[in-house]
């Protein structure tokens, strides 16, 4: 039966942080002690990085002595390689094995990692913090804004090179270990860089009878992880003071109602002053049924202009001082209207050519009167039209023969 | 007792005197005039703890007979560039050392060299490099290890270098 043959002394008590609270976490540990900008992160680093992680996490233990861990990335370069003083070279300055030594491929991929991949392009500078300053006076700010940084895939060969293959078995559980879920994690300049086990090969020149016989096992690694420059990081001064003024010209100027219970048509009255030909309701119009000066209803795109669903509407000409601007509308960042239990609506408009029956007859069942109006002037329900019927609206008084009578009804 | 079978081919111009005659000659050029000496430690395999699974042993574990001084005609290739991972990772390995030895010299000293065991060769005053026995030459069957066809008289060994992790002597 297996018994524990360490006394577990790393145990947790306290529980990590999680979701939200361990995103923020790792943000704060890419600013610890430091600027409030990341740190500049590039090919170097990753590969010093590499290597930290290697001689951490890759200890194996032969015949009570840990296997060597060459501390540098071996490249081409022979003058590089033949100069390095390894502590562990014998008498003809070949390597003692056992040792483990790590290669980076020289070519660099663009990322595979999908959270930082071409999301957003051409080197777009997006806001990272707002730093406050004193400048000895007054209170302000800086902007720091930072670029996307680029993904990277770098491949790593880790090789261990031994006679024994009890030190393989130990290497293949520490790696293997590491990597059950695929992948592992290390942090290079507070930056959390994840690490892929692509694949794992025997190279054992172990077919040579009269040669010397070791093992040569290669691990190949690929590190996700993304550049980042510090030069290309920038830092615009903020607003420091703002002088806002506000100037009423009549408290009642503006004002709003709804006309009806089930459908939250919005009818905004505005007093124009000044001249003014720009009348914002403040929230975006999705649906613009009418606008009227002093009730007398306003041709679109002949009198007034509306860009779609914003909350400005811009009439042609000056508004005379104190004319009453009438802006009816209904809310929504798009033209689907919602009664308030959900249900879809749509708009219609009729228009009728009064003869003798104050009676008018629409074609759907009306859910509510957005406006009526006679030769152009709108008409207030109650007190010239009313609804009499599920499709009939009749007016109350009796108009002109020949006026022309013009419905704007949801159904 | 083993049975013995008196070698009697090639009588009328070879026999034993002449194998012993030759023999001797040999010996007096190998051990008197090239005196090339080489120092064997044999494994102690009964001794020797291996693993259970791999039959591996670890560093310093190997248990030896106390080693024995042999003259042999010393052959050494020349070494060899290599590396250990696509051209990086290079070390530059010794040669092999092949040792010609008269089988009636082991026998006189009561030794046999065998696969594993380590052969010392002095370089230099200064420098013992440590071999490895890689083939021990016991099939002397062929032509070449006989002497004019009548009987095998000196076994080829090859050895490989052996790193000072490996064996550093006794």
């Amino acid at each position: 039966m297996g018994i524990p043959k360490k006394r577990k002394t790393d145990i947790q008590i306290y529980k990590q942080a999680d979701g939200v609270a361990r995103r923020q976490e790792l943000l704060d540990k890419i600013t610890k002690s430091d600027t409030y900008l990341p740190d500049t992160i590039l090919h170097d680093d990753l590969d010093k990085g590499f290597l930290e992680y290697v001689s951490n996490t890759f200890k194996v233990v032969s015949d009570g002595t840990q296997i060597p861990i060459i501390d540098k990335i071996l490249t081409i370069q022979r003058w590089g390689e033949f100069t390095q003083n390894w502590s562990f070279s014998d008498e003809d300055n070949n390597m003692k094995l056992p040792f483990i030594a790590t290669i980076r491929r020289p070519d660099v991929q663009f990322g595979t990692n999908p959270s930082v991949q071409r999301t957003i392009p051409d080197r777009y500078q997006i806001y990272y913090a707002a730093v406050p300053n004193w400048n000895g006076t007054t209170m302000g700010a800086d902007i720091y804004t930072i670029p996307q940084p680029i993904p990277v895939d770098v491949t790593f060969d880790v090789t261990i090179v031994c006679g024994k293959f009890r030190d393989l078995n130990k290497f293949n559980k520490i790696v293997l270990k590491h990597f059950a879920s695929r992948q592992d994690y290390t942090i290079i300049k507070g930056h959390y860089i994840p690490i892929v086990l692509d694949k794992i090969e025997d190279n054992s020149p172990i077919d040579t009878i009269d040669g010397r016989r070791f093992y040569v096992q290669n691990y190949q690694f690929t590190m996700l992880g993304y550049l980042m420059d510090s030069d290309e990081f920038e830092v615009k001064p903020a607003i420091n003071r703002l002088f806002t003024m506000f100037e009423f010209v009549n408290q009642n100027a503006v004002s709003k109602k709804f006309i009806s219970k089930t459908v939250d048509i919005v009818t905004s009255n505005q007093s124009a002053i000044g001249g003014q030909t720009v009348f914002n309701v403040g929230e975006p119009i999705g649906t613009l049924f009418t606008v009227a000066i002093n009730g007398i209803i306003q041709t679109k795109d002949v009198h007034y202009y509306h860009i779609a669903y914003t909350s400005r509407v811009t009439l042609a000409e000056p508004v005379p001082d104190f004319s009453v601007v009438t802006i009816i509308y209904y809310k929504g960042k798009n033209s689907i209207i919602y009664d308030n239990f959900g249900k879809l609506l749509k708009v219609n408009t009729e228009i009728f050519t009064y003869s003798n029956t104050i009676n008018f007859f629409l074609k759907y069942d009306i859910k509510s009167i957005v406006t009526l109006d006679v030769n152009g002037m709108v008409q207030t329900e109650g007190e010239s039209f009313e609804i009499t019927g599920k499709k009939d609206v009749t007016l109350l008084g009796t108009p002109t023969v020949g006026s022309t009578i013009g419905i704007t009804y949801v159904y | 007792m083993d049975n013995k079978l008196p070698i009697t081919r090639i009588s009328k111009f070879f026999g034993q005197d002449d194998f012993d005659l030759h023999i001797r000659m040999g010996e007096e050029y190998l051990h008197g005039d090239l005196n090339m000496k080489l120092v064997l430690y044999r494994v102690d395999r009964g001794k020797t703890e291996i693993d259970d699974v791999y039959a591996e042993v670890g560093t310093d574990e190997i248990k030896y007979f106390p080693p024995v001084e042999f003259n042999g005609l010393v052959k050494i290739e020349e070494p060899k560039n290599s590396s250990y991972k696509g051209g990086l990772l290079h070390y530059n390995e010794p040669g092999n050392l092949i040792v010609s030895v008269y089988m009636k010299h082991l026998e006189e000293l009561n030794i046999d060299i065998r696969y594993g065991d380590y052969i010392g060769y002095p370089e230099s005053e200064s420098r013992t490099r440590f071999y490895t026995v890689t083939n021990d030459g016991k099939v002397v069957s062929d032509n070449k290890h006989n002497m004019f066809g009548y009987k095998p008289y000196y076994r080829n060994i090859t050895c490989s270098p052996a790193q000072d992790t490996t064996f550093r002597g006794v």
